[in-house]
């Protein structure tokens, strides 16, 4: 129930945001993101972290049983905090943008609050067709805030945005369906169950697999993005609102993310074992391409959207490890990179609200001017580096560890005792890692820039208004949460670690378990490194694995 | 077979792990008190040294805290755990768990550590009180946050009981050393050398995450209590000593590999050793506790942590000696050209840091180890002294623009220190650093390996060049006539300080020798500037380093029989040397293909024997080094004095120098021309850098720029374009003219009839 | 012409007029219209032009309203009288209105949809 009010409760806030005086449209939007909140927590509260891979607190209302549409709610950890990460920068982003947003403050509200309302639709479905229709419907507030609220060159971003992302969400839902179409052959029923539907994906053939992953891929890949369909992102973070790069970069390129642990992997095991060292080749190269462009850009926030494409790689480097340290330390990504980014966000926006630019030319030494804001703006750049003791570091280390861990480790003694079954391995992990060096170089650039150095203001500024030189109560109180998230993330994120456990084990055990059948299929394993053509050996392989099933018939 | 009882001790003591009392917890939480508060004090903008006092108190509560640890836990291996950081599991078997605690490892080895880290720390906590008054409610705050931060992420490195902790505070220093270099933040030079240091340690860090990965991998565990025990490792150790190196496997061998590229990063080795020098942008309170006496020992400590791992790897040791060696003579070159005192001491710490590396590489942990704890002492107070000096002078750091302080008054404590470090550090017998190095270079002769004993006389060598460019220092600076002339700035900062009277007032030459007219005499000189001498805060300091870099030589006497008081302490730990009492083994380790025959030998012939021990000229290296690296000392010192020492050192013969800035070394210099210039520019080897890394690296990444602009964008727009090309091959039928389309539909009509027709017939 | 006409299938006895004989006419009149409107430039005489195929449908509808005996095709011709009046009206009065914007009855003036 608590699910379905996280979803009703910004719907109606943002009704009333459009029948009341434009005046209150920002404090409702507090209000009722505020609730949420509360919500959030009783939901938090009342979830039983000892069986974190069960769903809980379900909910399902009969749509249209003759299609056997449900609406159907339900979290497991993994969704669960990646709710709660939603929700905590719901106030952030409303209040975040009070100075910010002076004009169409209605529209700008009652749609942040929708967009907020898809989001945890999308978190909470447990439905296919309700996950497809929030996943969709999350472009809709997000154009009209890129297209409305944007800077100048918003429209051609929020056009690109909507097409490109939609265009490749178009082609996962016809891996649904091909997945739903497979199930209703085989039942006899039509079901868009996911768990249901997972089964039955898994019962295909490796080419099947194969076909559904690249479908899925096509559609959460854009999303996440994933190297080379990266470019609207750079573009959309640029042009976008404050609020809307928090968003952005908070929650709606984690949808990528989690779909890919949601379905790619338990949907297509086989497959994902198949692909991964090509999804690890295009997360690596985006890894060291995304973090290299950040070094020579000129615009801070298309420095730290580009750094979004960077850490993002990371984060799918550990998925498709398909081990608990990679897949455990993608899901820590999600939620630590919507931290440490979307703070990054913050801080940039409230400086442009100062000096109305956001050209690494124009502005310099803002250490001595703004201490506060300095303050914060190191302290967010070391969470996104990937300080020890901060966020960054723990996600970003399980992704390179799983990364390393996920190979070929076989010798006289056998597999060695750290190692894991999976398709990369330390040449991987230690390519990928360059990306750290990277990392420090461009954001330490950025910093040594804006932060340090002598003083410089564009020409012709004068301050703002309303807003004091340094930070004011509110933005500080904006960004504490922010902080005391990267911090404690940082140093103690075992609470987390141990409520991702068991789901986490759940998925990778669809992959860990092709490892131990006797059906011929750890040759893969063997042969694939043996011959060293990773990709070949696993598709002769799934060739035979191919004929094995139809010869059982379907 | 000389296996088991050596190997097991060897391997981890053979103590059981215990765990330690909780109130160890104090020695990296009272740091972390000091940071709390210390932010605090931020928060509230508090105005007074309110921040210094209380880093003083914390830091000085943990230096007793590791007091009483190394009173009551000496010898024995305790582990402590604050709280459980990482803990992962994927099953039940060996290594299905992916474990790290924030908790504390308690040996000899880290309690040795640690007790001159938090004892330097409160010292030069004190200094810092002082000299960072100006600061007082500006950046005085920010300094002792970072300051208390450092001590922090040092214990977590020093201390850590895994390898994440460990990785943690490696990581951690290096913000630290991040913020504190770029203290002075509206200085560009200060920024580009925080930024330098940190990026350069980045890819040191890189390593040691990649060696971290490896040893979890190979051996299933991130923590040292298990690692050291694992059976793995004792089966490695044992495959080494009997001969049979090539068993241990590959992956196995790379891990020693990886850690020393990032031993090499925060040691400031080559080829990373960059950023050291320019790191001295900080203030030198900095660059004396992080730049100088902890933080960039920490390579060292890492070796001496993972001995075990490197003695099992072929190559680890000797590219760790031979990088070591080579740095050493590098650095020492280049110090002997600068003319900026604080980068003299800067490249003597790299050129001494290469010693350190050196000695434990060759087999001489204890040696290493033993001149980590003499440098941090000495050079600590170098460096302190330099900044007494830096401090009085408005930031004059020019050997050729100051000269004579010996004769000032209250100078006398700053150069009574100088000359205690400077003796030390250049090796001068008796002094704690004569006996450090000594075993290093000693155990070059002594220990086979590739080309030792060429590294051993390459490291004599320098440390002639070392004694030469300390007492160049001391002479130019302390000795001779009382001529000086202020900075061109103070500390960087603005120039709003009230006692900042040279400042701004004085057109100086930047470039050359100043004339002697500029050059200020104390006595009829300058009405602008007056020098201020330190007071009691740093001269107490001051006063303290020396006597306890004095009573360092004493540690050497303690137990001799197990090489001084370090020997004995590392007895127990995994620094411990498994071969140290047996250099045929080494012998086995280090030069493969005789190793049999060597094992044999040694194996038939009776305890005591000397036929795998080297020599230096026929003598035993361990007796006769004394006097020979007394003799290069001594040189280093003579051509000091002869070069740059003043006028009536020495009966006239030594020295003739009389005004700050000439002496004989001008005529010398120009004599070998280019050598000197090159070397005062450092070999250029940041200019290489820049231009095999740095800029390369910017065109290529300016060509991706491009490329996801015009290909990769290029591409998805041409996607976006396609629909619109469609649009224009339309566009003709769209005449506007009414006809136009009336004649379309027509047409159309007349199509759609003939189908039907055609189909109906 | 009546050559023609046995040729194609008419019916031979020419004593009565027949259906065929109206369809004819409606379809030349349309022919006729549809080709005016699509060759002139003038509107008014494009407007004319429609009216021709207007009225060339309605001979078609009273022609099969009279052979089936049906009337619902002679209201349709009422019904499109009125309209093509009304309509006639509208256009006129527009023709009227574009001929005072450019002072021209050249109906390729107009061509805004041009893509």
């Amino acid at each position: 129930m608590v699910l379905l009010l996280l979803i009703v409760i910004p719907l109606i806030c943002a009704g009333l945001i459009v029948f009341n005086p434009r005046e209150q449209a920002k404090y409702i939007a507090a209000g009722g993101s505020l609730v949420s909140v509360v919500f959030g927590v009783v939901a938090l509260a009342g979830f039983d972290w000892s069986r974190g891979n069960v769903d809980q607190m379900l909910v399902s209302i009969e749509w249209a049983p003759a299609l056997g549409l449900n609406l159907a709610l339900g979290v497991d950890s993994v969704s669960l905090l990646l709710i709660a990460l939603t929700i905590l920068l719901g106030p952030i982003c409303v209040i975040g943008s009070f100075t910010a947003i002076t004009e169409n403050q209605k529209t700008f509200y009652a749609w942040l609050l929708i967009l907020q309302s898809a989001m945890v639709g999308v978190f909470c479905a447990r439905d296919l067709v309700l996950f497809y229709i929030c996943f969709e419907f999350t472009l809709v507030p997000m154009y009209v805030l890129i297209a409305m609220f944007g800077s100048s060159n918003r429209r051609r971003a929020s056009t690109k945005f909507f097409l490109y992302t939609f265009t490749g969400s178009v082609v996962a839902l016809a891996g649904f369906a091909y997945v739903a179409w497979q199930h209703a052959a085989q039942t006899g029923a039509w079901s868009f169950d996911m768990a249901a539907l997972g089964e039955t994906a898994r019962g295909l053939t490796a080419i099947q697999q194969a076909w559904v992953l690249l479908a899925l891929m096509a559609g959460f890949a854009v999303k996440v993005p994933l190297f080379p369909v990266h470019t609207w992102l750079p573009l959309a973070h640029t042009e976008a609102p404050t609020a809307g790069s928090v968003i952005l970069a908070g929650v709606l390129l984690k949808l990528g993310t989690y779909g890919v642990y949601k379905f790619v992997l338990p949907f297509a095991p086989e497959a994902v074992l198949n692909y991964a060292p090509l999804m690890a080749v295009l997360a690596i190269i985006g890894i060291v391409y995304a973090g290299l462009i950040c070094w020579v850009q000129t615009d801070i926030k298309k420095l730290v959207a580009y750094s979004s494409v960077s850490h993002l790689g990371f984060c799918m480097l550990g998925l498709f490890a398909v081990n608990a340290v990679g897949v455990s330390g993608s899901v820590l990504y999600m939620i630590s990179h919507g931290l440490s980014t979307g703070a990054l966000f913050l801080m940039i926006g409230m400086m442009y609200e100062r000096y109305h630019t956001r050209s690494m030319k124009e502005v310099s030494g803002l250490g001595s001017k703004m201490p506060v804001w300095s303050t914060f703006m190191v302290f967010f750049v070391m969470a996104s580096v990937g300080l020890p003791g901060l966020n960054g570091f723990v996600s970003e280390i399980m992704c390179l560890f799983g990364t390393f861990q996920s190979g070929p480790w076989t010798g006289e003694a056998g597999i060695t005792p750290g190692a894991t079954f999976g398709m990369l391995g330390p040449v991987f992990a230690a390519i990928a890692g360059t990306g750290m060096v990277v990392a420090a170089i461009y954001l330490l650039y950025m910093t040594g820039k804006i932060v340090w150095g002598p003083l410089r203001e564009p020409d012709g500024h004068h301050h703002h208004d309303v807003l004091p030189t340094d930070l004011s109560v509110r933005e500080i109180g904006v960004l504490l949460p922010l902080a005391a998230g990267c911090l404690i993330f940082g140093l103690y994120p075992l609470p987390l670690m141990k409520a991702i456990e068991a789901p986490v084990n759940d998925t990778v055990a669809y992959v860990q378990s092709l490892n131990t059948g006797e059906t011929g299929r750890v040759m893969v394993w063997t042969a694939a490194h043996d011959e060293g053509t990773h990709t070949d050996a696993a598709h002769g392989e799934a060739d035979h694995n191919a004929d094995e099933h139809s010869g059982e018939g379907h | 077979m000389l296996i088991s009882p050596t190997l097991a001790a060897a391997a981890d003591g053979a103590h059981a792990v215990g765990s330690a009392p909780g109130w160890v917890l104090l020695i990296p939480m009272l740091p972390m008190l000091a940071v709390v508060l210390n932010t605090l004090a931020a928060v509230f903008r508090v105005r007074t040294k309110l921040p210094a006092w209380t880093t003083i108190a914390c830091l000085a509560g943990s230096f007793v805290a590791t007091l009483f640890a190394f009173m009551a836990l000496s010898g024995q291996t305790s582990v402590v755990t604050a709280w459980s950081w990482f803990d992962l599991s994927w099953g039940t078997g060996q290594g299905q768990r992916f474990v790290a605690d924030f908790g504390f490892y308690i040996d000899n080895l880290t309690l040795l550590w640690m007790l001159f880290v938090t004892g330097l720390a409160t010292l030069i906590a004190v200094y810092a009180s002082e000299y960072m008054e100006h600061d007082v409610g500006k950046g005085y705050t920010r300094f002792f946050v970072a300051f208390a931060l450092f001590v922090f992420s040092m214990t977590c490195l020093v201390m850590g009981d895994n390898m994440l902790m460990l990785y943690l505070g490696w990581e951690g220093v290096g913000l630290c050393s991040y913020l504190l270099i770029g203290y002075f933040y509206k200085k560009p030079s200060a920024v580009a050398a925080a930024k330098k240091a940190f990026i350069v340690n980045r890819i040191g860090d890189l390593g040691l995450a990649i060696g971290v990965m490896l040893t979890f991998v190979h051996f299933g565990t991130l923590e040292y209590a298990q690692l050291f025990q694992s059976e793995q490792l004792q089966g490695y150790i044992a495959a080494v000593q009997e001969g049979r190196a090539g068993d241990v496997p590959l992956m196995a061998q790379l891990i020693a590999v990886f850690l020393m590229i990032g031993a090499f990063g925060k040691s400031a080795q080559f080829p990373l050793y960059v950023w050291l020098p320019d790191a001295m942008e900080g203030p030198t309170p900095v660059s004396a506790l992080i730049h100088a006496a902890t933080m960039v020992t920490a390579g060292v400590y890492l070796i001496a942590r993972m001995l075990p791992v490197f003695l099992v790897s072929e190559w680890a040791l000797p590219v760790v000696a031979w990088v070591g060696t080579f740095t050493a003579l590098l650095a020492a070159t280049i110090g002997m050209a600068q003319f900026d005192i604080k980068r003299i001491m800067a490249y003597s710490t790299v050129s001494q840091l290469g010693y350190m590396f050196a000695g434990v590489a060759m087999l001489s942990s204890v040696g290493g180890v033993y001149h980590v704890v003499t440098h941090a002492f000495f050079k600590a107070l170098l460096f302190l002294c330099c900044g007494a000096v830096m401090h009085g002078f408005a930031g004059q750091l020019d050997l050729r623009k100051l000269s004579g302080l010996w004769h000032m008054k209250g100078w006398r404590v700053v150069s009574v220190g100088m000359l205690i470090g400077c003796l030390n550090l250049a090796g001068v017998p008796f002094t704690a650093g004569f006996f450090s190095k000594d075993m290093i270079i000693a155990e070059a002769f002594v220990t086979p390996g590739y080309g030792f004993s060429f590294l051993g006389w390459t490291l004599l060598f320098t440390a002639g060049l070392t004694a030469y460019y300390t007492f160049r220092v001391f002479f130019r600076v302390f000795t001779g006539p009382v001529q000086y002339e202020p900075g061109d700035e103070h500390h960087g900062h603005d120039n709003d300080h009230g006692h900042d009277h040279g400042h701004g007032d004085h057109a100086h030459d930047d470039h050359g020798h100043p004339s002697s007219e500029s050059l200020g005499h104390q006595d009829h000189g300058h009405d602008h500037f007056h020098p201020h001498p330190p007071r009691f805060a740093i001269n107490f300091v001051l006063a303290t380093l020396s006597v306890l870099a004095i009573l360092a030589a004493g540690l050497y006497f303690v137990t001799p029989e197990k090489h001084g008081w370090v020997g004995s302490m590392l007895e127990s730990t995994t620094a411990h040397n498994v071969y140290t009492a047996d250099h045929s083994a080494a012998a086995m380790f280090l030069i493969d293909e005789d190793a049999h025959a060597a094992h044999d030998t040694h194996a038939d012939a009776s305890h005591g024997d000397h036929a795998a021990h080297g020599s230096i000229l026929g003598f035993d290296p361990h007796k006769v080094m004394y006097y020979i690296s007394a003799i290069f000392g001594l040189t280093g010192i003579g051509l000091a004095a002869y070069l740059h020492g003043p006028k009536g050192l020495v009966s006239g013969f030594l020295g003739n120098r009389v005004e700050a800035g000439r002496c004989r070394m001008d005529a010398v210099a120009k004599a070998f021309d280019p050598i000197p210039r090159w070397a005062e520019n450092k070999w250029y080897v940041d200019e290489l850098y820049h231009f095999l890394f740095v800029r390369p690296l910017w065109v290529v990444a300016h060509v991706f720029h491009a490329i996801d602009k015009l290909f990769v964008d290029g591409l998805v727009n041409l996607f976006g374009y396609l629909p619109r090309l469609l649009g224009r091959g339309a566009q003709p039928g769209q005449s506007g003219v009414l006809n136009g389309y009336a004649l379309s539909m027509a047409g159309g009509v007349g199509v759609i009839l003939f189908i039907v027709v055609l189909v109906t017939l | 012409m009546t050559a023609l006409l046995a040729q194609s299938g008419f019916p031979e006895a020419m004593t009565s007029l027949t259906l065929y004989h109206y369809l004819f006419i409606s379809a030349v009149m349309f022919t006729l219209g549809l080709i005016g409107f699509v060759t002139r430039r003038n509107l008014i005489v494009m407007f004319l032009c429609t009216e021709m195929m207007f009225q060339a449908s309605g001979i078609a509808l009273v022609a099969f309203s009279r052979f089936y005996l049906e009337y619902t095709g002679q209201v349709f011709v009422i019904f499109v009288l009125t309209v093509a009046a009304a309509e006639a009206a509208m256009a006129l009065a527009l023709v009227v209105l574009l001929f005072r914007r450019h002072e021209t009855l050249d109906g390729s003036v107009w061509s805004l949809l041009k893509g």
